[in-house]
């Protein structure tokens, strides 16, 4: 049996592209870090806070996000939102990830696609 | 009020570029407000979420490398192997050259041939520790500069090791060797052998310094040059043979004949001491003879018989 240690590097591999195509599908609904965290923990995707806070913020100097102070509510809270960009992005790295499953499925099949 | 996430949102803040330092620090801060509201409101105590929090978050300087994207290594893969093969290629040269250089100048320049080995070796160690540094500052600022690299091709691909009939760790001891008699004339003639009444008395001969001594150090750095020629070619051949056979007569056969005729020790120092001058001079005559004849007839075997086998 593979130890622990191991498996859990590959795993976290195999994750690490995700975090971003989550972020950019839960934030077409615009909202701001701590939520985005608590929303993409329970959809099954847990992200450390010290990784998704300068994610976000590098996916905005990207252009891939937009941002927006909201001083509406008690604290002010920056809120992120999927930019046009951001969107045709997500529709390439959408496309990538079912290309993979379809691979992946064709190859335990054992045919050729 | 100076709280825990004061310090942190200060510690995160302080390797954040100064432009984006003001709305990294709000936004954190309000991050952090969240994340505690976020424990008490499930019943912890507010000095315990507020470490804990932190404590998640962790490392605040790590922290700030990630907001600005910076890398946290000095030396990353990109640049990692030109940097070690660079840094093992001057390292195999410049110590050894700035160490011979300085002790040069120390025996030369400063008179103080006594002094040499010590300047020799500090030197050679100071041109390492610079060379060591100064590489990997230049490769520190390409990685934190993104400076492109050529490409690797196939015709970089060095050679096959071939099997070697001389290796590096035979042809680096031979040299050893061989400088380490080159230094004895000098010092044996300037840091010499104090007798009982303090005065310093050279072994060899002094008289033999206008010629034959000179001769033999020619011939022994000749050596050197045969050892670099034999690793180079990494097997014995006739012509390396021919040359060792020449350059062993020309050292074996000055020094018995010197022997023979009781000139190459220090006549003073024979004149010191009793044994010596009772017919032990020609007892150490005899011995060295017989020795150095041992040490070249063997030598000049051994590599013709290298040479007869053939290459592997």
């Amino acid at each position: 049996m593979v130890s622990e240690e191991v498996l859990r590097t590959h795993l976290q591999e195999l994750r690490r592209g995700t975090v971003v195509v989550a972020s950019l599908v839960a934030l077409r609904q615009p909202d701001y870090g701590y939520a985005l965290l608590q929303r993409l923990g329970a959809h099954g995707f847990p992200v450390d806070a010290n990784t998704l806070y300068p994610l976000l913020r590098r996916l905005e100097e990207q252009g891939l996000l937009t941002s927006e102070w909201n001083t509406e509510e008690s604290r002010p809270r920056k809120f992120y939102r999927t930019s046009a960009d951001g969107e045709a992005v997500l529709a390439r790295l959408l496309d990538d990830l079912t290309a993979v499953r379809t691979s992946v499925a064709g190859l335990i099949e054992g045919e050729d696609r | 009020m100076n709280s825990l996430t004061d310090r942190y949102v200060a510690a995160t803040l302080r390797t954040v570029p100064a432009p984006r330092r003001e709305e990294i620090g709000s936004e954190l801060r309000a991050s952090i407000a969240d994340m505690i509201d976020g424990r008490t409101g499930v019943g912890q105590d507010a000095d315990t979420a507020e470490r804990e929090v932190l404590t998640e978050l962790g490392n605040p300087d790590q922290l700030a490398a990630r907001y600005a994207d910076r890398r946290l290594q000095l030396i990353g893969p990109r640049y990692f192997l030109v940097w070690w093969r660079l840094l093992r290629l001057l390292l195999t040269f410049v110590p050894a050259v700035a160490g011979v250089v300085s002790g040069v100048v120390k025996a030369t320049v400063d008179h103080d041939p006594g002094a040499a080995i010590g300047a020799g070796v500090a030197g050679a160690l100071q041109a390492a520790v610079q060379t060591a540094f100064w590489i990997t500052l230049v490769f520190a600022v390409a990685e934190r500069t993104d400076t492109k690299l050529p490409a690797w091709n196939v015709d970089q691909l060095p050679e096959a090791p071939r099997e070697r009939q001389v290796t590096l760790v035979d042809s680096c001891a031979s040299i050893v060797f061989l400088l380490l008699t080159i230094a004895f004339f000098p010092w044996q003639h300037f840091q010499p052998w104090v007798t009982g009444d303090g005065s310093r008395l050279p072994m060899i001969d002094p008289a033999l310094w206008s010629f034959w001594l000179p001769v033999l150090l020619a011939v022994l750095v000749a050596d050197l040059g045969l050892e670099v020629a034999k690793y180079r070619s990494g097997r014995w051949t006739w012509p390396l043979v021919a040359v060792k056979a020449v350059l062993d007569l020309a050292f074996a056969v000055p020094v018995v004949w010197l022997l023979l005729t009781d000139r190459l020790l220090n006549p003073d120092l024979v004149q010191r001491f009793e044994w010596l001058r009772e017919g032990g001079v020609d007892d150490v005559a005899r011995v060295a003879v017989v020795v150095t004849a041992g040490i070249t007839v063997w030598g000049l075997v051994d590599s013709a018989a290298k040479a007869r086998r053939p290459a592997a």
